[in-house]
């Protein structure tokens, strides 16, 4: 069932090239059962989602689905990725622009299925002026980063802190939170001004570092 | 003073004259320093009883090798690939052809014929990559010879002759003539005679004119070498006009025209007849039934005295282990699988930076260029596409493949666009070289190296700067070489100084080979002959 899923999604993805795709050459490209996540996602993001910093692509491993679901639609929408100079965040829309609603749900029920011990942190900082930054994050992310799913504000404990250091850095620069159908996004962006300079970055995240241990 | 020049005088007046590559090329030509020669790994049979067991990730050439080598020797081998495919980079595209790059999945569809075909990957053999040789010939692969500079073909550059394209042998043999008459003026004969015996002198002298064609007075007035105006056969030939030595000097291309076939592209290049992936097709009837394909390796452990590894496949997951373990995932996708490596072993792991080459290829609705005298070669252009290879095989048959770009240096241009951007900027900038590209072409296919699954990238790059590498750069390099546990060698060209080349990737696996066979107590054998 799975990789007839995938047989349809690569079909639809060939449909917009030139070239026409049959359903035998797809057959001699014999996909042996694997599904989309196993085949693509992991390639970038690791077999378990570990995450891969070295190509750009982050830990997905004990992620929220409502988040993961929310953030495949941003890129679908291109909403999400839009620093062009930017590879993984291209090669991440590509890989959905022609994914069906169902195909997104079939790839968030398997991505939640990863978990994986957290990665080492990356980013130092002083923990203590961090987590006076960290009271206006606390309103929506919780006091223990766990994350808000009615606020959309995701949880921030499991995500590689190199991740959220270039998020944050997105939202200010104004490459995400500025799409109008990402309201969400908009929230964010709003709430980023806080954190002024990299050393305020830094230095929240080495305090959420030391959350939800 | 015809006094012989001595061997370390010699050396001196070159290193004086030239540079030190020259120094150090005339070192081989004298005996000096060793010549690669073929080395194949002198493995001791294994015990039958106790079979050291061997498990390889992936099935790129290094990985092939080694289980081809180590299989022969009675070790017991198992390879597991992440694609339906062998071969990794050694990669040859043909009808019917999925092109698995993420998110622009693409379907070959060239005619189904033997010699349609794009080699995606590696596309020319050097003869003195012996190694490689001896396995197309151990494998039964056919060879054929590749032709990398024709002088037929052109070079294009909008900077020159307002950005017409101009035919190999008139740039050539105009910068010869010209860079021939500079140097037969630059030295008067007191100073040549300085350096060298009366006959010594004639030589250089001569090998000069010869070098440009230049005239009885050492003046270059045009030659024959950049072919007839007319005639030439029946008629007397009429030499064409001399071009501008200035607007020669409008384009970098001089570089490329005077060395591309020299060195590694000089000749004798070859080709397996059918494609590259011929050589992969002869390792895998070489190792029935020891390649498993579209495995997901999700786990690799040092144990102390060998790597367990974990996988999945079709659904289910399995669990391996190993004596030995020679890995030849690229680094940078090693980085995001589990594993409990040492910090300093995946420190260069994640230092390693990823290729970004791109090529890209056409069918030819007829073969065009043998209209123009081309029969293989390269075209080289200063537009993004940088080549046109024209293939040296199918001669005369009614269609072709034509390699439509090849960017071997930053390849993220033609990566960041989408397929139909790519393939239509290949035709713009191929039309500044044939007129009729876009007329003459169809079915375009692209290799963005950086985007194909399984691999995220092209040729490893160890060196931060052309200077090569750094002190720090070379000791993670001898670390990432090194086994980690004893056990676990990462294998490929990118273990290697010198990446993107098949022999690089036959010697990376040979090196941990003769590592592990090292560890495990030599080869038994004495020095010296045995006396009887």
């Amino acid at each position: 069932m799975k990789s007839r899923n995938y047989l349809a999604l690569l079909l639809l993805a060939g449909a917009a090239l030139t070239q026409t795709v049959s359903a035998q050459q797809y057959e001699a490209f014999h996909l042996a059962g694997l599904n989309l996540a196993e085949r693509v996602c992991a390639t970038c993001h690791g077999p378990n989602g570990k995450g891969n910093p070295i190509v750009g692509g982050p830990r997905l491993a004990d992620i929220e689905p409502w988040y993961l679901r929310n953030q495949l639609i941003g890129f679908r929408s291109e909403f999400r990725g839009t620093q062009k100079d930017y590879i993984p965040g291209y090669e991440m829309q590509d890989s959905v622009a022609r994914m069906s609603d169902a195909e997104i749900e079939e790839v968030v029920a398997y991505i939640s299925s990863w978990s994986a011990s957290p990665n080492a942190p990356t980013i130092t900082g002083n923990t203590n002026r961090g987590s006076e930054l960290y009271v206006s994050c606390a309103a929506c992310h919780g006091i223990e980063g766990q994350g808000n799913e009615a606020l959309a504000a995701p949880g921030l404990t499991e995500k590689d802190d190199w991740y959220l250091f270039r998020q944050l850095n997105l939202f200010k620069s104004g490459y995400r939170g500025s799409h109008p159908e990402d309201q969400w996004g908009q929230q964010m962006r709003a709430s980023v001004g806080v954190l002024e300079t990299s050393q305020d970055i830094n230095d929240v995240l080495a305090y959420i570092n030391t959350l939800g241990s | 003073m015809n006094k012989r020049v001595t061997r370390r005088e010699l050396l001196t007046l070159l290193a004086a004259t030239g540079t030190s590559a020259t120094v150090l090329n005339a070192s081989a030509a004298l005996g000096m320093i060793p010549d690669t020669r073929l080395n194949l790994p002198e493995i001791p049979r294994a015990d039958p009883a106790n079979r050291p067991s061997v498990v390889i990730l992936g099935a790129g050439i290094s990985g092939l090798t080694a289980a081809y080598e180590l299989d022969k020797a009675g070790y017991d081998c198992v390879v597991l690939e992440a694609n339906s495919r062998a071969g990794g980079r050694c990669y040859t595209v043909r009808s019917g052809d999925v092109i698995d790059e993420v998110g622009n999945p693409q379907v070959c569809e060239f005619d189904d014929e033997p010699h349609m075909y794009f080699n995606a990957g590696p596309a020319r053999i050097p003869s003195s990559h012996r190694n490689l040789m001896h396995y197309c010939k151990e494998l039964g692969v056919e060879l054929e010879i590749f032709i990398n500079e024709n002088k037929e073909t052109y070079f294009q550059d909008d900077a020159m002759f307002g950005g017409k394209p101009v035919k190999n042998n008139i740039l050539t043999t105009n910068a010869r003539g010209f860079m021939a008459e500079i140097m037969a003026k630059s030295f008067t004969t007191a100073e040549l005679d300085e350096s060298f015996s009366e006959y010594e002198a004639e030589a250089l002298m001569s090998a000069v004119r010869s070098f440009g064609d230049l005239n009885d007075d050492d003046l270059y007035t045009g030659s024959f070498r950049a072919g007839y105006k007319a005639g030439g056969f029946i008629d007397h030939g009429v030499q064409k006009e001399v071009v501008a030595f200035k607007e020669l000097l409008k384009t970098r291309f001089l570089n490329m025209a005077l060395s591309q076939n020299e060195g590694e592209t000089g000749p004798v290049l070859f080709q397996p007849v059918g494609g590259m992936d011929m050589i992969v097709k002869g390792f895998e009837r070489a190792l029935p039934d020891k390649i498993y394909y579209d495995i997901l390796v999700t786990s690799v452990q040092l144990n102390g005295d060998g790597v367990d590894v974990q996988y999945e496949h079709n659904g289910m997951k399995y669990a391996i282990s190993a004596d030995y373990c020679f890995n030849c995932i690229p680094t940078h996708l090693m980085t995001g699988i589990p594993n409990n490596f040492p910090s300093e072993y995946v420190q260069a792991m994640q230092y390693v930076k990823r290729g970004e080459a791109y090529k890209s290829a056409f069918q030819a609705k007829r073969r065009f260029w043998e209209d123009d005298d081309i029969y293989g070669g390269i075209t080289w252009t200063n537009q993004p596409i940088r080549q046109i290879w024209y293939p040296p095989h199918g001669v005369h048959k009614a269609k072709g493949v034509i390699l439509s770009a090849y960017d071997f240096g930053g390849g993220m241009h033609f990566t960041r666009l989408s397929q139909e951007e790519r393939l239509e900027t290949a035709i713009k900038q191929g039309e500044k070289v044939h007129p009729d590209y876009r007329q003459l072409t169809e079915k375009g296919i692209t290799i963005a190296w950086h985007r194909m699954n399984h691999m995220l990238g092209c040729a490893a790059r160890w060196s931060s700067s052309f200077g090569g590498m750094t002190e720090e750069e070379e000791r993670m390099y001898h670390t990432l070489q090194a086994p980690a546990g004893g056990r676990h060698y990462t294998i490929g060209d990118q273990i290697s100084m010198h990446t993107a080349w098949q022999e690089s990737a036959i010697l990376s696996a040979f090196w941990a080979i003769n590592d592990m066979v090292e560890r495990r107590g030599g080869t038994g054998r004495m020095p010296g002959q045995q006396v009887v």
